[in-house]
């Protein structure tokens, strides 16, 4: 077998728009169940009363870890064709700091806006908005910051390049760390939970 | 403004080239929509629903008028000499389709006119008082009200296949030159009446019945674009890379998600599950029908400009 | 306006026809490990991830392009998204991606019999300056996923399933980003 299929020709653009529907269908109906469309179940994370977002995120990205790997292993996916993208590292290391300044004072990001708005919330559509607004700003003050967003390049490197040790070390490495995380994340939950109801 | 720079090439010399911009999809929607909305009225008021003072078909000619004048000033954006408008007036050809829809869309307004005088609302009344005695007349003679109904139906069904007819005779564009296209425009202007009325309507009966009716209209929707395209991939080569243009071709993605996809596809099993209340009524999926509707027309008109005989050779 | 609504009298009334209550959210693991095959089918099929703000700024460019292409075709930013003219900016991979999110988070909200028209907030904070905070925390959001190439989808879910060292810094730097000001704003959903 021969993946990524879309990288070996198997269909062509327009195909290939279609899919994206259909897998946005599937990512925004997980995304939902997931009661990311809730602001408030989103911004629980960040005061320790409710892990879903780090629970999710990290099985998802487990999940797919796991799966690239064995699908590499295995010879049917290739891996260097999979789009990564290169590393800027301050520019990216400032904008995730940005960005989360913003996920919990807007208290969704763009992905979970949509469903959101999808089900509802106006909040979601504002956000959105928001995050139009934030774009355009962005845009106008771009050749000013044109230097800083292209320094630090460091190209595509990945945590096992970078780190010096194999694809496969790495990949046991972060499935520790995330089962680690999900038990302190079930142990603050707890503990929280507790805190509130003697508080209350 | 448009510069000569080559002496071809160009719309004003080669009139083949001249492209239909937004201006037809929107009216042939809006003339879609308005055919459905006489459609469902005449039906209402043929089957005695004008009665309750909460039918739909008491308050739908308001908006077909409205709908059907933007449509109207639209398709007149498009004229290339508007002081000329009149003359299609002037004569009546058996064989010019266009010669048709202008005769059709004069006898429109009529009947949609008519229909307002069955009941008109209050604030009419007030304003002229002579809508009163006509409409009391009406009542007086039931068959007329009946008449009405009928009327409005049959200009619907006109008004509906025209817009379909008049694309179908240019054998110029093998998109269109489908004796089906007729069927998809009313079976589609239908579905998009129904979800408008269904979004609209005050009377929960009418409102479910439009609801069930609009998951029948976008079944058959289904079919007959089903069968349009089989028609065209069994026909000649250019009816084959006419129909690949939607299937494969550049309006693929276009076609598929938006038209097929959040056009039909989805709303109907969400309305399915919404008319048996397994689940919520919400606006999103009448929504997506209409938007599906309007969507189809500009694929059909963008993608029939792009199909031509030339063309074969890809 | 008053003339429009003595034309239709009686008040256009959204009754529910039945009480559907509102399902309780999955559970976490079994949503993650869906999500993770999501973005492993993408992985599979595409070979690439999924995202979300990339969509925005396209649509934000075809805005702009739209209210001046002059200004549109002298920014490079802006220029990226629209494209070289052959095509439409708006057939994007991303763009049809995210009008499926819309769509999936939909359905899965009526299913569930989540779909509600409301404004989520804590109990101390009025509406209007929730949607206040919303818009800024959505701007926020934006300029910051302009400047780190992706948002949480486009970079820390799929870059950190890839493994790549710059979403991975990305990723650690939002949970820093968001703890660290999560205090200040405490009011706003506590």
């Amino acid at each position: 077998m021969n993946a990524p299929f879309f990288k070996f020709g198997f269909f062509g653009n327009e195909v290939s728009l279609i899919l994206a529907f259909v897998i946005g269908i599937a990512f925004g109906f997980a995304l939902e169940r997931g009661g990311f469309g809730n602001a408030r179940i989103l911004a629980a994370q960040f005061y320790f009363t409710d892990m879903r977002v780090l629970k999710v995120m990290f099985t998802a990205i487990v999940t797919a870890m796991l799966g690239v790997y064995y699908l590499t292993w295995i010879g049917w996916l290739d891996l260097s064709l999979v789009y990564i993208s290169d590393t800027y590292m301050l520019p990216q290391a400032l904008g995730g700091f940005i960005l989360g300044v913003g996920f919990v004072i807007g208290g969704y990001c763009p992905g979970t806006s949509v469903v959101s708005f999808a089900s509802g919330r106006l909040d979601g559509l504002i956000f959105i908005l928001g995050v139009m607004f934030g774009i355009f700003v962005f845009g106008v003050v771009f050749p000013l910051i044109n230097s800083f967003y292209y320094s630090t390049y460091m190209g595509k490197v990945t945590l096992q390049e970078w780190s010096d040790t194999s694809y496969g070390f790495m990949v046991f490495l972060v499935v520790v760390m995330a089962l680690a995380a999900f038990v302190v994340a079930e142990k603050v939950e707890k503990k929280m939970s507790e805190k509130l109801k003697v508080s209350k | 403004m448009f510069e000569l720079s080559t002496t071809r090439n160009n719309p004003l010399i080669d009139p083949a080239l001249h492209a239909w911009g937004w201006e037809i999809p929107i009216y042939l929607f809006l003339g879609g929509l308005v055919a459905g909305m006489m459609i469902i009225s005449g039906y209402f008021i043929f089957s005695g629903r004008q009665k309750n003072p909460d039918c739909a078909c008491n308050f739908l000619p308001f908006f077909s008028i409205f709908f059907l004048t933007i449509g109207m000033l639209s398709l007149f954006f498009d004229l290339e000499n508007k002081i000329n408008v009149w003359r299609l007036y002037t004569t009546f050809q058996l064989t010019s389709p266009m010669s048709y829809g202008a005769w059709i869309l004069i006898l429109v307004y009529p009947a949609l006119v008519l229909n307002i005088f069955i009941r008109p609302p209050q604030l009419l009344i007030n304003k002229i008082p002579k809508l009163k005695i006509i409409s009391d007349k009406l009542y007086e003679r039931s068959y007329l009200i009946k008449w009405i109904g009928v009327l409005n139906m049959i200009w619907g069904f006109l008004l509906g296949a025209y817009t379909g007819v008049l694309l179908s005779t240019m054998s110029a564009r093998p998109l269109w030159n489908s004796s089906l296209l007729w069927m998809l425009f009313i079976v589609s202007g239908l579905s998009s009446a129904a979800a408008f009325v269904h979004m609209i309507a005050r009377d929960r009966y009418e409102r479910e019945l439009l609801a069930k009716a609009d998951n029948g209209f976008l079944t058959t929707e289904i079919f007959v674009i089903a069968l349009l395209l089989i028609g065209l991939l069994t026909s000649s080569q250019s009816g084959i890379n006419a129909a690949k243009l939607l299937l494969t071709g550049p309006f693929a993605s276009t076609f598929w998600v938006l038209v097929v996809g959040i056009g039909i596809l989805i709303p109907l099993p969400l309305q399915l599950l919404a008319v048996n209340h397994k689940v919520k009524h919400t606006p999103i999926p009448p929504l997506m029908v209409i938007m599906g509707g309007l969507i189809l027309r500009f694929v059909i008109v963008y993608a029939g400009q792009y199909s031509n005989w030339l063309n074969i050779h890809f | 306006m008053r003339t429009i609504s003595a034309l239709f009298p009686k008040k256009i009334k959204v009754e529910e026809l039945t009480a559907i209550e509102a399902k309780p959210y999955s559970n976490p693991y079994l949503v993650g490990f869906g999500l993770g095959l999501v973005l492993l089918a993408t992985f599979v099929i595409m070979g690439r991830g999924l995202g979300a703000s990339g969509a925005m700024s396209s649509i934000v460019a075809v805005t702009v392009d739209k209210l001046s292409p002059e200004y549109a075709s002298q920014n490079s930013f802006f220029k990226n998204y629209l494209g070289d003219g052959t095509t439409n900016p708006l057939k994007d991979w991303l763009v049809f991606e995210v009008l499926g999110v819309f769509v999936g988070g939909f359905i899965s909200a009526l299913l569930a019999g989540r779909i509600k028209r409301t404004v989520e907030k804590g109990p101390h904070i009025s509406t209007s300056l929730r949607l206040v905070f919303a818009f800024v925390g959505g701007s926020f959001m934006g300029f910051g996923a302009m400047l780190a190439r992706g948002c949480t989808s486009g970079q820390a879910l799929t870059g950190g399933a890839l493994l790549n060292l710059g979403s991975w810094v990305f990723m650690l730097m939002v949970f820093a980003g968001a703890y660290a000001m999560a205090y200040f704003i405490r009011r706003q959903w506590l």
